[in-house]
């Protein structure tokens, strides 16, 4: 592999496991809020 | 909302930083290409130890006020804190594959400390992950996070000395990026990096911090649902309940 | 005044009883360091038979086993109060938690020290090591490591000795912590062995004080919080 490849595997892996992270977040934050949102049991303190 | 609007200057700034790091700064004289790999591995590194900062300090003051936001906070430090070691020893690696010829050498300090770094950090996570009361869980996490975050010093003074005598590469050293004469360009690149990744990290941290939350209140939910289930299946039968 | 002189109490009250239930508790404290002295007989299969390497390689293979033994050692400390409930007993009682801890992590040194102690005639047999001219250098260097693996043993013990997977979290919690420790302790009795040539052995022996102190403090600093769990 030449340098640019590793170069390539150092910046593909770190700025797209950010992305992917900050993906999975927005998602997992979605879905939380929604179900959180279903609850109606008016006496859990906000 | 003022987060995401964060989240898009954050993601800007990373481009432009990327873009300036591969294409915009020249190789280096020494290492070629390989150098502009420091941009994001060191950067990741900074931002690693200053998110088990986070956790160490939120999970301390949890101990004093114990306020669950600030367990939320400390869990937020390390899980983004975990992913920023897992790229810092990612870009290591991948920086000294071309340049020291070899993906990990015993005697670079900072890799070393990272790796174990990593270990703590993934133990705390699984520390939390295996308690189910949450009271208990931000107890023991705060406490396993600050040990942890002590026996950092001590872990980078130790590698460091056990080097000692075998002098380091010197020209593969990746410590030459933030020697004060290295060229300009480079350390502006760096400082880019740098901003911008602090950037991500604060965009994620609020992130994870408000998914903590919401999942602390599910969970709380289902354990109040929990116990009114339970306390609706006693009452019924007639039987006195005892006092206390 | 009082307060420390009662504190001191518990403390050696509780080592005692350490102490005493390790010394009846039916050979299970034999049995950790018989474990211990076959990892040393299993290291002399993985790397042997060339004995220069392993002579060389012997000072990591004392400190791996000490440090196997050890787990087992911190854990089985704490699994007679996790079993009897003591633990939320304690925590009721009104003492000062530095000083349950001190109790504690003075037993754990006992033990870790009484294992290293046999272990060194062991590895000196197995890898035709001279502990005897070094013997002093060496005991300084296995009392440090025993109280500081004691030292964070006794916290990570009492956390995790009432988990789910406790077997696995206290290896997982400790071993990264105990690095350094164990970096220091090698380093040191490599250097006591070859009659300290580069004058390190004073440096390592120093870092190996620094961290137990380190570790003592926050160690007994947040027992309490894991006591009132």
């Amino acid at each position: 592999m030449t340098d640019a490849g590793f170069v390539i595997a150092a910046y593909g892996v770190i700025l797209g496991g950010i992305a992917l992270y900050a993906a999975l977040l927005a998602r997992r934050l979605g879905s939380a809020r929604d179900e959180s949102g279903r609850t109606d049991d008016s006496d859990s303190p906000r | 909302m003022k987060t995401r609007i964060l989240g898009f200057v954050a993601l800007a700034a990373v481009i432009g930083a990327a873009v300036n790091g591969l294409f915009v700064v020249p190789a280096d004289l020494n290492q070629g290409d390989a150098q502009r790999i420091m941009y994001v591995h060191v950067a990741s590194a900074w931002l690693a130890y200053a998110s088990f900062g986070v956790t160490a300090l939120a999970g301390l003051a949890y101990l004093i006020r114990r306020d669950m936001r600030l367990d939320a906070l400390a869990l937020a430090g390390a899980e983004v804190g975990v992913m920023f070691t897992a790229f810092a020893i990612w870009g290591g690696m991948m920086w000294g594959r071309p340049v020291w010829g070899v993906y990990w050498q015993w005697e670079d300090p900072r890799l070393t400390t990272t790796a174990l770094l990593l270990a703590l950090y993934v133990g705390y996570l699984l520390l939390r992950r295996l308690t189910d009361d949450p009271a208990r869980r931000a107890a023991r996490a705060a406490v396993v996070g600050l040990i942890a975050a002590v026996d950092i010093p001590i872990v980078h003074f130790s590698v460091i000395w056990w080097r000692g005598l075998h002098q380091g590469p010197t020209i593969g050293d990746p410590s030459k990026i933030l020697n004060p004469s290295a060229p300009l360009q480079f350390v502006l690149a760096l400082l880019a990096m740098l901003a911008a990744f602090t950037l991500v990290w604060v965009y994620l941290l609020i992130r994870r911090y408000q998914l903590a939350r919401v999942e602390w209140q599910l969970e709380e939910d289902a354990r109040r649902g929990r116990v009114a289930a339970a306390r609706q299946v006693a009452v019924p039968s007639g039987v006195e309940e005892p006092a206390g | 005044m009082n307060d420390l002189r009662r504190g001191l109490s518990v403390a050696t009250a509780i080592a005692r009883k350490d102490a005493l239930s390790e010394l009846r508790g039916r050979q299970a404290a034999g049995s950790t360091i018989f474990f211990a002295a076959i990892v040393l007989l299993l290291f002399g299969f993985a790397l042997g038979p060339d004995s220069r390497r392993l002579a060389e390689a012997a000072p990591g293979l004392l400190w791996l086993a000490i440090v196997f033994g050890g787990l087992l050692t911190m854990a089985r400390l704490h699994q007679l109060e996790a079993d009897d409930g003591a633990f939320e007993q304690l925590a009721l009682y009104p003492v000062d938690r530095r000083a349950i801890y001190a109790g504690k992590a003075l037993a754990g040194a006992a033990a870790m020290l009484v294992l290293g102690g046999l272990l060194l005639p062991v590895v000196a047999i197995l890898y035709a090591i001279p502990v005897g001219a070094a013997w002093l250098p060496l005991l300084a260097a296995v009392v440090l490591g025993a109280i500081g693996f004691a030292a964070i043993g006794t916290a990570y013990a009492g956390l995790t000795v009432r988990m789910r997977a406790r077997e696995v979290m206290l290896p997982l919690l400790m071993l990264p912590i105990v690095a350094p420790l164990l970096l220091a302790a090698v380093k040191a009795t490599v250097a006591a062995l070859g009659g300290d040539p580069l004058g390190e052995l004073g440096s390592w022996l120093q870092l190996l004080v620094a961290f137990d102190v380190i570790m003592l403090v926050v160690g007994a600093g947040t027992y309490g919080f894991l006591l009132e769990d």
